[in-house]
């Protein structure tokens, strides 16, 4: 690893989590106005952290801290993973485990929303992982490698080679920002049937560290959607925030659908799409 | 610096549980409009939340009976400290008009304590508002003080 290599993943430990709070500022700020209100100041996730991290409580099972800070730790990872140039392959199940040790902590639980919530995280997870890995593979295949460095240093954009995988990624964006419909396990709005269904046990410290882990979650899924025009830095941007305003005014005009609905339809469609993509691209 | 941020974010982000204790409704619809996009309160940070293991502020809206005086001391007991308490209209206030009844407590002061009461039979939006600003006033009092 040589120094650049290293300033490059250091910048990404930082920065990623700090991009992903701007996210869901700007996220909160543009569906206050769709809703015709004003809306909190753009750093109120920031905000909100700081409380959370300042709240006195007990835990609701000792197990929950470490798997917190284990979700936390694969979060940053792949971000590191992205930042440095290396493997989206590796970077995308190592974000995975993230999201299967948040599912871990809520069942330690004792609330029985948390449990319930915790299925329904395992349930995403076999929903959009294999569409997320299939739209990877088709990058890569597309690009000629595995590495970020070589799919963002492709020829032209990719999206006209990857039509397929637009629903497939805006999918998976839906289901990584917890949006309606599929916000299935924890809705990002406060109020759900299932209380806050998969986050419901957390609480204090532990919360905050939940948060900034998903900010790096989110970070990493705009980031790979923006390979599809990585024909520069301000481009790949503009990409993050085109699926990113997808993603809000779907959130604002959708109900919740139901996990059968997610598993037995929308992901087996998309499913098919990327992999008819895949398909044509080693046809091609 | 971390400090003063931590401090700030307190008073930044108050994360509201509301909890109809035998309100009429009145009260409770009250809340809700404050909600709404006529008077926004996420403006200042507020979110209404379901769970009391989030919660920062409890809403209490009715009176405190003999039934619910324990699920509002369960719920008041979840929440993670430093926590504030705003008992809503007459009847959280001190019974209001039901504080004659034979299974009737009195108001949510009898049960847990109170830091902002809001008066009215139903107390206006503008009111609850204005009660969670004096109530956040009070906290960052609190914080101060703690320094
Ligand atoms: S104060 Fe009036 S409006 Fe509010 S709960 Fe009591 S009776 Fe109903």
């Amino acid at each position: 690893m040589n120094l650049n290599t290293f300033s490059l993943a250091l910048a990404g430990l930082v920065l990623a989590p700090l991009l992903g709070g701007v996210v869901a500022g700007v996220d909160r700020v543009v569906t206050a106005r769709l809703q015709s209100r004003l809306g909190p100041p753009l750093l109120q996730p920031f905000y909100d952290v700081g409380k959370l991290w300042s709240k006195v409580i007990a835990p609701a099972s000792h197990w929950q801290g470490l798997f917190v800070r284990w979700a936390l730790a694969a979060s940053l990872a792949s971000d590191v993973l992205l930042a440095a140039g290396g493997d989206v392959l590796m970077c995308f199940f190592v974000q995975a485990a993230s999201a299967s040790f948040v599912a871990l902590g809520a069942f330690c639980g004792s609330s029985p929303y948390s449990k319930l919530g915790a299925q329904r995280e395992l349930f995403q997870l076999l929903a959009y992982e294999p569409v997320f890995m299939v739209a990877i593979l088709c990058l890569a295949k597309a690009a000629g490698g595995f590495d970020a460095l070589s799919i963002m240093a492709a020829q032209g954009p990719l999206l006209f080679k990857l039509p397929l995988l637009v629903p497939g990624l805006v999918f998976v964006v839906l289901v990584k920002l917890r949006k309606s419909p599929f916000d299935i396990a924890a809705s990002h709005h406060m109020h759900q049937e299932v209380v806050r269904g998969v986050y419901t046990d957390y609480a204090g410290r532990d919360f905050a560290l939940l948060e900034i882990a998903h900010w790096a979650d989110v970070t990493v899924v705009l980031w790979i959607c923006s390979f599809l025009w990585a024909t520069g830095p301000v481009q790949m941007l503009v990409t993050g925030l085109v699926f990113l305003f997808a993603a809000v005014v779907i959130d604002n005009i959708s109900a919740r659908l139901t996990w059968r609905t997610m598993l037995g339809r929308v992901a087996p469609i998309t499913l098919i799409l990327a992999t008819a993509n895949l398909v044509w691209l080693y046809l091609e | 610096m971390f400090g003063s941020f931590l401090k700030t974010s307190q008073v930044k982000s108050p994360w509201l549980m509301h909890f109809d204790c035998g309100s009429c409704n009145g009260c409770d619809i009250e809340t809700l409009a404050c909600l709404t996009p006529v008077y926004d309160v996420e403006r200042f940070g507020v979110i209404n939340v379901g769970n009391p293991r989030h919660a920062d502020v409890l809403v209490v809206t009715g009176t405190v009976n003999q039934r619910n005086a324990v699920i509002l001391k369960n719920i008041y007991d979840q929440m993670p400290t430093p926590k504030l308490v705003i008992a809503i209209g007459a009847c959280g206030c001190s019974g209001g008009v039901f504080r004659e009844a034979p299974n009737v407590l009195g108001g949510i002061d009898k049960v847990i304590p109170v830091d902002v009461y809001v008066p009215g039979c139903p107390a206006k939006p503008e009111a609850i508002m204005d009660a969670v600003v004096v109530g956040l006033g009070k906290l960052k009092g609190i914080l101060e003080a703690s320094k």
